[in-house]
């Protein structure tokens, strides 16, 4: 068990290396024509996403090592962080996103960097899955107990079996998307990792012109007793 | 002078290329680079910490334990996810994750300790 385990973080230090390299190859080129700048736009974006799997995917071994500081974070903050990294990749593929807060703003109980993780995997996965010309919605509410994060697409619905397997608040393992193209279901594993480290709930909705999926976070106490 | 120590060759041939301007050597390993600095002194050293052989915190080391290399400003330059603070014996400058640097980010370090 222990060799798989460090076979992973190999694996992912040893894929890290020429995603890194592709990227600054991508930035070295010098002035290009403004219809090569697209591609090399496209290489350096493609490049980051790949990274940032990397980097989750070794993540998701150290959890068990519990490095990762649960702390009061704010929802919002990272919310925009995230969309706001992912704007440019949305226009570039013909699609929106909007973004509603509907919350008070509260603080959560979270890691900061594994609630990034989560929100950017959903966007990512609506992103691929919404058609073209529409525009995926991320969404922000409370109530007494949690905060909720939803990210809305409009692409293919998510497979029942998938969506049962969900309903557990977490899945157990990577699970190929197959009505989904393109996918191996790893972004949504990670997503579920993360929040089963952060005592948060993993779901979704199943609508006829594409997929709700959401997480539910504990509103902070400690940090409730300042407001 | 830069020194690029990184045994990957094409990062540090990316990261030479970036130093525009500036005149650059690349050393695959840390014996090789300390072998270096005994015939001439860099004004920089951009530094992976994970090499083959003897690894980047051995040659901070090396580097710590003479008067004249004690003094050359050292970029850290490496996808692991380290802080000032595990550095401040040693006279890091700063630290630039492979994951997201620019060759604008180093050639401006180029710029303040080469120029």
């Amino acid at each position: 068990m222990i060799s798989e385990v460090d076979g992973i973080l190999v694996t992912a230090h040893e894929l890290k290396a020429p995603l890194a390299v592709i990227r600054q190859l991508a930035f070295s080129l010098e002035e290009l024509k403004p219809e090569n700048e697209q591609i090399r736009s496209e290489m350096i974006q493609v490049s980051e996403r790949a990274i940032k799997q990397v980097n989750d995917l070794a993540k998701v071994r150290r959890l068990e090592d519990g490095l990762f500081v649960m702390e009061p974070v704010s929802v919002r903050a990272v919310c925009n962080d995230a969309s706001k990294e992912l704007t440019r990749l949305y226009k570039s593929e013909r699609k929106g996103l909007s973004v509603r807060y509907s919350n008070r703003s509260r603080l959560v109980t979270a890691n900061r960097d594994l609630l990034y993780s989560v929100v950017y995997n959903f966007l990512l996965n609506a992103m691929h899955y919404s058609s073209d010309d529409t525009t995926a919605k991320l969404l922000v509410s409370d109530n007494k107990e949690n905060v909720k994060i939803v990210v809305r697409d409009y692409g293919p619905a998510l497979p029942t079996d998938v969506w049962r397997k969900l309903k557990d608040g977490y899945l157990e393992e990577p699970t190929s998307i197959a009505m989904r193209p393109g996918s191996s279901g790893l972004g949504l594993y990670i997503a579920s990792e993360f929040s089963k480290y952060m005592h948060a709930k993993l779901g979704a909705v199943r609508h006829r012109d594409g997929t709700s999926i959401f997480v539910e976070l504990p509103i902070s106490k400690q940090a409730s007793l300042f407001v | 002078m830069i020194f690029i120590i990184d045994d990957d060759v094409a990062m540090a041939r990316c990261i030479a290329r970036a130093c525009k301007g500036f005149k650059s050597k690349i050393y695959s390993n840390a014996i090789a680079a300390i072998d270096a600095t005994n015939d001439r002194l860099p004004k920089l050293i951009f530094l992976d910490i994970l090499l083959d052989g003897p690894d980047g915190f051995t040659l901070l080391n090396e580097l710590a334990s003479y008067p004249d290399t004690c003094k050359i400003p050292i970029v850290i330059v490496s996808s692991l996810d380290l802080k000032e603070s595990d550095l401040s014996s040693y006279n890091v400058v700063g630290i630039l994750s492979k994951d997201s640097m620019t060759p604008s980010d180093i050639l401006s370090y180029a710029e303040e300790y080469d120029s």
